[in-house]
Order: C-alpha cells, then structure tokens, then sequence
C-alpha cells in the first residue's frame, strides 16, 4: 500500500495535464508546491508573501537552511510532522517556485479539462427549462403552468396528490357490510363513526376500494370488517408486529418535493473551505445518485410522454412511432447539449418507437445529461472547448441552466468561435432574467446565507423564526444582490455599502419596518446602523448559534469569504466557548481571548472583527443592550490587507466596517478568487494564479462593475482553453 | 516516518484511483464459512472525556487486565455485551493533517492522512460485498447539517472524495427495501424492465464518453460505471425475488419525520434509531454486509441537552456536542461542561449498546446475528478537549463468527488503527496485509 500511494502520488500531479507519469518542470506544479498549499500556505501566504508567518517569497535561506527549520520545526502546530522527502520537496518548490521571476504572469494558463455533474440547482432549473414552461416546444398551452408531476390535458392541469393512499379490498366473495381503515393516523377507530375511513364496493370487479389523503410519515394500519374484524392488510406493502401477536400493516408517504424534481437527489460533496455548490471534482456518482437519478427521471418522463402530444405538434395519431423518434431526436440534442451522435440517436430512437417514457427517462440518467463537459477538443498541444461545450458552459454560468434552441443555434453557426462572439452572447445571457437568480445564489452561498434555512434557534428566545420568515430572509439576499448587479450601482462595493435591502412583506415584519408598496421592493436604511450584506439576517444568523452570537463565526465569516484570509484551525486544548453569563456581554465573555497572549494571535483577527456586528441578536435583529448592557461594537479590521501587516482600521458602526472592507484590495481580489470558484467549479491551484490576476485587472479596470467581471470571466483564454 | 506522501483533495487525488483499484483485483474473494458475515461501523462526534490537560485518567476507557477489566460509568450499558467486546488501550491515529477534528476524521477509516485513500468501508464494498444487493450502505443522523462540506463525512470512495451519507430514514428505507407492493411474484415487474433498459443505456453512453479519457475524469466515470452496475444487479436480483430467511417485516418508527423536522434537533435520538434499525434489519434481510452509521459531524453543532428523557435534557440552556467537549482543564463535574460531556458520551455508548441488542435479538446459525458480526465504534479524536489522536475510543463488538477473540482489554502499547482496518478486513475474508499509510498487519491477539 505505501508504495502504490506513492506511485498515485507522482501520478497525481503529473498527470493533470495527461502526460503521462512525469512530474511537470515547472515548480508551481510540482509536488512541493502542492504539499506547500497544503501546509505552509496558511501561515506564509499562496505566494509566500507572509501572513500570520514570515515572508518566504525571494527568501534568503539556502535550501539546506530551510530544509531543515522545516524537518524541525514546520508545521508550527505540529513540529515533525513534515521530515525527509516532504521537507526537500518544499524546500525546493520555496527556492525555485516562490521567486518574483516564477511568479511573473506572462500567459493565463489553460483550464483544467474537466465534467461536472449538474448540481441539484441546476437540475432543477434545467428540468425545468425542458420540460417546464419557458421551454418553447415544450410547454403546456394555452397559458397553464403546471407542476412537473401534474397531467397537462387540453392546456389544463389535474394535480396529483401526495400523501393519498388507495386501500384496496378483496373479500373473495365474502359479503360485508363495511370494511374501513384504522390506524396511527386516525387513532385506529372500531367504526366508521368515530373515524374509520369507509371503503367502499364495487359490484363490477368484487372488490372494496377508497382513496384518502392522510399526511406524510410512515403508518401503521388494520382494516376493520364489519366493524369487529381486524385484520392486517394482504397488499400492504410491508407489516410489523402489533404487539397482540399480530401483525399491523404500513406504509410510507412523503410529500417532501412533490414539485421539486431534484427534491431527492444528493447533497452536493463540497471540499471545506469551499462555500459553493459548484465543486466538480468531488462532484462522483455513487449508487445512491443513480438510485435518485433513476427514481426523480421517472416521473419526469412519464410527465413528458403524457404530455407529449400538447408539448410537441406532430401527427401523433396516424405516425405515433415516428413522432416519438422525432421528439427524441429533438430533446435528445436539448438535453445532450450537441446532437447526439450516431450510436446514440441509435440508443434511443429505437426504444422510443416503442417506448417514449422510457427513452425519455434514459436521456435523463445518460451521463451526457447529468455531466455537462468542458472537455474539450484537441487544439495544437492543449484542448479547446467545443463550440456546443462553450455555448453550455456560458448558459450555466449566467443562467445556472441549460443553453436554449437559440445558444446552440448560435454555436452551430459559429457564433462562438471568437471572443466577441462570446462577448456577445455573454452580454445577451446578462439580460435574461434567470441571471438574476443566477447572480443571487452566487452572492447567497458566498456569504453562506443559505443555512438560514436550516440553522437552529432557541423557539423560546428567539419567537416567530419560522421556516417562511427563514425563507423569505434568503430571498432577501438573492434579491438584493440581483438588484445590486442590474438595477442599482452595479459594483462590488455596492453590495457591502448600499444603504438599502429588498424586502417583503414577511421579511419587513421580521425587521419590524413598513413593508415595501410592491410585493417586494427596496427599503432603505434611514437609521444608519445597517449596510449591505452585512445587515442581512441570513448571514448574521447563520454564523450565530441557537441561544448566542459568535464573534468568532462572524469574525471568520469576513476574514476567510470576504477577505480570503487563512487562518489555522485552533490549537489542541483550545478550550470551548465561554461560559453564558447573564451579567455579561458576549464581547466580556470574550474578553479572554484577547487576554491570553496564546490565543490572542489569532483571536485579535477574528473576534475583533466579529464584535463589530454585536448590535445584532442570534438572528439578526437590532439590540440595544445585551443582558442590561450597553453594547460596545466599535473594533479595529487589523491587517485587512494581509495578516502580520500589523496597519490599523478602526471602526464604530457597521457602514464604517462594511467600508473598510469593501474598498480594500483584499476583499475585491477574494471576490474575483470567489467568483471563479462559483463558475468554473474549481478551487484554484497556484498553477492558476494567472487565471485570477488576468480577471482582477479587468474588474479593476471596470471600476469593479460585477456585469463586467462576469463578462471578462469567460473571455479569459483559461475559459476556453484547457488541458 | 512522518512523510507525507499523497496529497488532499480534488480532482488530483482522484487520480489515484486506477491503482487503488487495481489492488483491489488482487483481493481474496469472500468466502462465507468461517468468515464475519457483516461490519457495522458507528461513528459519533468529538471524543470522549479521555486523560484531561491537567494529567487525570480517562474517565472512559476501561482499566486493569485483559479478561479481568472493569468498564467505567460512562461504559455501563455494555455491561450485558462485556464478553462480546474488544476495548483498547494505545490504538493511536500517529499524528494527522491540519486540523485535529478533521484531521481525525479523515484519517478515521481511510488510514491516511487528509482521507488520501479510500476508507476500508469502500474497500470491503468491493472485495466482500461485491456480491450484494447494496455493496454499501451509508446512512447517517444529521450528517449533513447546514451544509456540512466533505471533510465531515468519514467514508472515502476515492483518494480525498467523500460520500455523501443518506440522513433521511424515509428515503432510505424506501430506497433498501423498495416502496413495497409491486414485488407480487409470477410476471416481471414493468418498473424493473424500464429501470434495466434506462441503465443499459446509460452504461453504453458512458463507455463511449470515458473511452477517449485518461486521468482524473477517467476515474470519476470509472466509479460512476461501477455504480450503474452494482444497482443493475441489485434490480435483476429482485426479480428473482428472496430475501434473507431470517428477514422479518422490516420496518423503522418514522412518525412525525418530514424533510422539515430531519435537522430539528429534538429528533436526532429518533432518527438515530430508525437508522440503526434499518440498518439491522438492511442486513437481516441480506441487503448488504457493510454499513456505516454516522452520527451527526465532527465539531458538532448537535444541541444534544434538546433530548428530551435523558439526563443532558435541558430546555432551558442549548449544550452543544462540541461545546460540552470542551470541557475545561480538568474532570470537574461541578463544571457544567464536562458534566453534560460525560452524559453526552454516556448516551452515545447507550445507542452503540441498542445497536448490538438488536443484533444480538436476531437468531442466526444457531447463534445470534451478534456473533457472526463486526460492530465497530468509533469517534475522531479522543479526549474531546484535548484533540488527541493516541489512545483512541474505539470499541470492536461482535464474534465475527468465531474470527475475534472477544471479551477482552487489549493493552497494546502503541499500535496504529490502521492495524485494527487490517484486522476487520481479515476477519471479514478480505486478505489484505496493510491499510493505509502506517500498518504493519493485524492487531496482534485480536483474531482468534
């Protein structure tokens, strides 16, 4: 095992570029350089500019001297840990890679050639742009938005009910005068009139039958003859001892997602560190993926097949088999990206003319559906993007969604060929309304705002914080950062300093202000104690716990999301949270951190920053006082641009802190850093880096307008180029 | 040696895979006599109340000679299990990456750092298991709470890639044992002839697509092929019906849960017993033979004092899992923290005691389902304050049918744990003499 670890090892990093088992000559890829990202990076800097350790970057020390202070003493939380190959190997990649010539960006390197498995996100969102209503071959007339489970007849919808179940009967020409249901979700009733759920008969085929809507769980149950005779049920699905001896019969319901296709699939894996859904490389299929994928295709295809005759006009009558090769064909392509190729229209048109459900639900478990590729196409001695992988790639970074009949038009005709092709396009993707959504989750999972959905609050303490009021708080994030990017001032520093939000009327409630006069609208801060993204409940709930604020969360939050500042994991014997007391502030309780010289070093950048939000209760709301106390948020943001810098910023109010932060370079270059991880599903190597300053020079240069770093992203040769 | 020689994470770990893979080819078939028939492996969060920074013993580990043993307080729901169970003293994780929670749980069971390898879960899904319905089956309680990123979860299916574990008992039970009803006998069922004709086209459209790949994504579609086989076979098995013979109507208490309460923490103790119990009864009714449950996430946020009918049970103050093992310096029940740490990791035992009482209820072999098992438990750390990785809490249940000499303290020294993945893997047929970074075979004395 150890030595075939060290084969992977060398192949790991030689093979990126599928060269074979080499390791590459240049040390930024070297295996140095990747166990310096791993180690050293968080103390010296990305490019040993220094932080919270000394600088290494154009270093002094001779390869001997550094080999061994690290063999010694490196990492400094635990010392020895790196000995032998792993300390030459670093030393080496200081000496030859963190040097200002290594460093020099002459070129943007190519991407890395990658699939990345849909998200639940964009399932959703492409689903519904295929089978849902904007789709324009594909949706339900006359001006009926159905729900994908719902039967669109003659333009109308008939929903189907979740949590019903059919009870069926089979006396074996026993003659009854009732039959009826009892259990956990009717109290088990001996009759039908106090409850029992009456079945009725059926003369024609001899058997009792009822349909009820009963409500989601797992339930137990008897059916009751005669109102006396209580007997487990022949058809139930399964059946557990009732504890007479017996056995009661049970089932499951669950409306979890009756509308939502993506409802059951799986949690996208997501490495630490990393707050997007984006991930591509940890994006693996595992069974039970294909067990959701299999499961939520299903009753899309059948949506489409029963639907097919109003989605797709053609003589379905008198050609049914030749009209269903045709829509797979259609929607083939639609759904593969490109046009199938020749085995593949072989696959499914086959199986079409005789069954278009199942040829459908093929399509949506074919790995050409789940992945969408940026593979590319060999071009001299890397790979470039397909016209029909650019045309996908740019509709799931503005949109989050598949491209449409025009965008694959358009790559077909070689529209996308040249950069102002893709420039193009790029700016007409901006306008269409989906790019706001876009926009908002992007702006959402940076700051982490999304598990304000999930995170737990004291009921007790914190009233009314209910999953619409939690609902409408993330809405409020994706809204506003939409607005900030299209309608208001359009920069970076906008979304950190804008003295508004956008609301509705149930988050105006939760913030206690009057609700805005359209169903959700800008309201603006008169009172001077909230600024931009930093006032927003969903990011000042998220990083609060139940019953308490942390400073510690919401300090982190603004150093590692905001300010990509790394900072190492606390030490053993770290010692928990403070103890609550009622006669103290949370920023006394605090105190210590700053206190105790150890752990000071790293506490004066976190709980320093994140005291300046302590006008905030565990969920966002303004407070006054805190346990009889006035609340003390002034701070200091030290080190903003670097850690170790030791400069000054003090602040008082949170439009001060938000301030500071938004013009300073760190936070527009984290931003640029942030943005590339959304879209390009990728976290950034150092053999990167070029990527990132290619695009940080455009949106400086743009006047940090977002619209423009979108538009730039994909005109980085990176975007299109790749190996 | 401390080197370090494979890397965290991404798609350049991935890489990997192809040689792990090819390893594994080499593996020993499974045999089912004389083997372990099945390994559970029960993971909870953040440690246990080991030695304390001020030099106190552990309050957890149990202490005094091999046979002649005494279980600590925390331990005494295992009381009626004692001769079924292997403790130990100097199993230790050697020191691990960046990050002591983490750290650990990466480490857990791939026995590399950073999770560069795949998790001995995922190996025997590939070797032993091959030939079930489920390879696998990974089943957590609140395990991806808030979002909880891959570095949380403790099974590996390649170098530096989590899987992602199923925290909703509904679904999981619906997805082990199907949704029932349809499987009447005779004619073969539409729903499996569609499923079987959608798979066969995914695979040909995959092996088009992966042909002309090397590398990374090579392997990503390797791992995503393997998983349109392994549910193929699982759909064709089901048409041919039969179940394990000792399989009884499988059902979990499941009342209440929806998508809304799954992460309400009041509900963990629920959840965590339908998952235990569909895990049982997953591998009574012969679904699959490895399972891992993992509770909840390390550094967890878990407000285990939100239990209601235990004594952390307070509705008055939220303890948190991760808060409470922070315990302080010293074992000072007078000390709210440690006095809700203790009682934290009391009930975790109590539910790893449950998971072995509803094994050792089942007959099987004349025996019970307990004897012919491994149930490891296991946690990332060990003292919860301290963040050691030396001395770990693990405890190893279960006779695996004669292959563990149980009833047992085991002092040994210092050992790496990597040892004891050798040693469940050996005892469940898979012959493989070293796992992960540092092993230098089996636990000594462990296998009969």
């Amino acid at each position: 095992m150890r030595r075939a670890t060290l084969i992977c090892w060398v192949i790991l990093v030689g093979c990126g570029n599928d060269r074979g088992l080499e390791g590459s000559d240049d040390p930024l890829s070297s295996r140095g350089a990747a166990l310096y990202q791993e180690m050293c990076q968080v103390c010296h800097g990305e490019t040993g500019e220094g932080g919270l350790g000394p600088v290494l970057q154009d270093t002094a020390l001779t390869h001997g001297e550094l080999e061994t202070a690290i063999a010694a003493r490196m990492p400094v939380n635990n010392p020895g840990q790196c000995a032998g190959e792993c300390a030459t190997e670093i030393a080496s990649f200081i000496r030859s890679g963190l040097t200002s010539s290594a460093l020099r960006c002459d070129a943007v390197p190519p991407g890395p050639r990658q699939l990345r498995l849909l998200t639940r996100r964009e399932y959703r969102a492409t689903v519904h742009d295929l089978f849902g209503s904007s789709a324009p071959a594909m949706s339900c007339t006359r001006g009926t938005e159905c729900a994908f489970r719902d039967a669109c007849t003659a333009g109308s919808c008939t929903p189907s009910a979740c949590d019903a179940q059919t009870f069926v009967f089979d006396p074996h020409g026993r003659v009854l005068a009732s039959v009826h249901v009892a259990g956990t979700f009717n109290q088990w009733p001996g009759t039908i009139a106090t409850g029992g759920l009456p079945l009725a008969y059926n003369a024609t085929t001899g058997l009792w039958q009822g349909a009820f809507s009963i409500g989601e769980g797992i339930h137990q149950y008897k059916l009751v003859l005669d109102e006396r005779e209580w007997i487990a049920d022949p058809r139930a699905p399964s059946s557990v001892p009732d504890g007479f001896g017996g056995a009661n019969s049970s089932f499951t319901l669950d409306c979890a997602g009756t509308d939502d296709p993506a409802a059951k699939l799986v949690a996208e894996g997501r490495p630490a560190g990393f707050p997007f859904d984006t991930a591509a490389a940890s994006a693996i299929v595992t069974t039970a993926h294909v067990d959701a994928f299999l499961a939520a295709a299903e009753p899309l295809a059948d949506f489409a097949t029963a639907n097919a005759r109003v989605l797709f006009p053609c003589d379905w009558t008198g050609q049914a088999a030749r009209c269903a090769q045709d829509l797979v064909d259609k929607l083939g392509a639609r759904m593969f990206r490109r046009p199938l190729t020749t085995a593949e229209a072989g696959r499914y048109r086959g199986l079409a003319a005789t069954d278009l459900a199942t040829a459908i639900q093929a399509l949506l478990v074919s790995p050409n559906f789940l992945y969408r590729s940026e593979l590319g196409a060999p071009s001299g001695d890397h790979y470039r993007l397909t016209a029909h992988e650019v045309a996908t790639a740019l509709s799931y970074t503005f949109l989050g969604s598949t491209p449409s009949d025009a965008l694959l038009a358009a790559a077909d005709q070689g529209e996308l060929d040249s950069p102002a092709g893709i420039e193009r396009w790029a700016r007409a993707l901006l306008a269409d309304p989906r790019a706001r959504t876009q926009v908002g989750e992007a702006v959402l999972q940076w700051v982490g705002g999304q598990d304000v959905l999930t995170v737990d609050k004291r009921a007790d303490l914190v009233p009314g914080f209910s999953p619409a009021t939690r609902r409408a708080l993330a809405t409020e994030t994706r809204r506003f950062a939409a607005d900030v990017v299209f309608d208001g001032g359009h920069t970076f520093e906008d979304l950190l300093r804008a003295d508004y939000t956008v609301l509705d009327a149930e988050s105006a409630a939760f913030y206690g202000v009057p609700a805005p006069s359209t169903a959700s609208g800008r309201v603006r801060y008169a009172d001077g104690r909230r600024a931009g993204l930093l006032g927003h409940a969903s990011v000042l709930a998220t990083t609060a716990h139940s019953d308490q604020t942390s400073p510690i969360r919401r300090g982190l939050l603004l150093r590692r999301n905001l300010l990509c500042e790394q900072l190492p994991p606390p030490p053993p014997f770290a010692g928990g949270v403070p103890d609550v007391d009622p006669n103290a502030t949370t920023r006394e309780r605090f105190a210590m951190h700053t206190a105790n010289p150890v752990c000071a070093g790293c506490h004066k950048y976190i709980d320093g920053v994140g005291f300046g939000l302590e006008h905030f209760d565990p969920v966002g709301r303004w407070r006054e006082t805190e346990n009889g106390s006035a609340i003390d948020a002034s701070g200091d943001l030290t080190d903003v641009e670097r850690l170790g810098t030791a400069t000054s910023a003090p602040y008082t109010t949170v439009p001060q802190l938000a301030s500071i932060i938004a013009t300073s370079k760190a936070a527009t270059s984290c931003f640029t850093r942030q943005y590339l991880r959304f879209s390009r599903g990728v976290r950034e190597t150092l053999a990167q880096r070029c990527d990132r300053l290619w695009l940080e020079r455009r949106f400086d240069d743009a006047g940090h307008d977002l619209r423009e770093l979108m538009v730039q992203s994909v005109l980085s040769p990176a975007f299109v180029e790749r190996r | 040696m401390k080197r370090r020689d494979v890397l965290r994470g991404g798609a350049a770990a991935l890489l990997a895979l192809p040689f792990v893979r090819a390893l594994e080819r080499g593996a020993r078939a499974h045999s089912t006599g004389g083997y372990a028939k099945r390994l559970i492996i029960f993971y909870h969060p953040d440690g246990v109340p080991g030695p304390s920074s001020n030099g106190e013993q552990s309050a957890w580990h149990p202490t005094g000679g091999e046979t002649q043993f005494v279980l600590p307080p925390a331990l005494a729901s295992l009381a009626p299990y004692r001769n079924q169970c292997v403790f130990f003293r100097g199993l230790s994780m050697g020191s691990t990456d960046v990050g002591s929670h983490p750290g650990g749980a990466k480490k857990l069971l791939t026995g590399v750092d950073g999770g560069n390898g795949i998790s001995i879960d995922q190996r025997l899904a590939q070797t032993v298991g091959a030939q079930d319905p489920f390879h696998s089956l990974y089943l957590g309680a609140m395990a991806n709470q808030n979002g909880a990123s891959g570095d949380k979860h403790i099974s590996y299916v390649a170098p530096g890639v989590s899987a992602t574990p199923d925290d909703d008992p509904i679904s999981a039970f619906t997805r082990v044992f199907g949704s029932g009803g349809t499987t009447t006998g005779g004619g073969t069922d539409p729903k499996v002839t569609r499923r079987l004709s959608v798979l066969d086209r995914a695979k040909a459209d995959l092996d088009d697509l992966r042909s002309g790949l090397g590398g990374g994504e090579r392997a990503k579609l390797d791992l995503h092929f393997d998983a349109l086989r392994e549910v193929e076979q699982r759909i064709m098995a089901t048409t041919g019906g039969g179940g394990g013979a000792s399989c009884q109507a499988p059902s979990i208490d499941a009342t209440g849960l929806t998508s809304q309460t799954l992460y309400a923490p009041d509900r963990f103790p629920q959840i965590l017993r339908a998952q235990t119990d569909l895990m049982v009864q997953a591998m009574a009714c012969g679904r699959t033979r490895i399972g891992v449950l993992q509770s909840s996430i390390h550094t967890s946020e878990l407000i285990m004092s939100r239990f209601a009918g235990t004594p952390m049970y307070d509705p008055g103050f939220d303890m948190r899992s991760h808060q409470a093992s922070h315990y302080g310096a010293s074992h000072d029940l007078a000390h709210r923290e440690y006095k809700a740490f203790v009682q934290q990791s009391t009930w975790w035992v109590e539910q790893f005691a449950y998971l072995l009482s509803q094994l050792r209820a089942r007959p099987e072999d004349g025996g019970t389902m307990l004897d012919h098992s491994l149930v490891l438990s296991c946690t990332e750390v060990c003292d919860g304050n301290t963040h050691g990785h030396d001395d770990m809490p693990f405890i190893l249940a279960g006779g695996g049918s004669g292959r563990i000499r149980t009833g047992r303290l085991l002092q040994l020294g210092y050992r790496r744990h990597s040892d004891l993945l050798v040693s469940i893997a050996n005892a469940m047929g898979d012959g493989l003499t070293a796992f992960g970074e540092a092993s230098s075979g089996g636990v000594p004395g462990l296998l009969a």
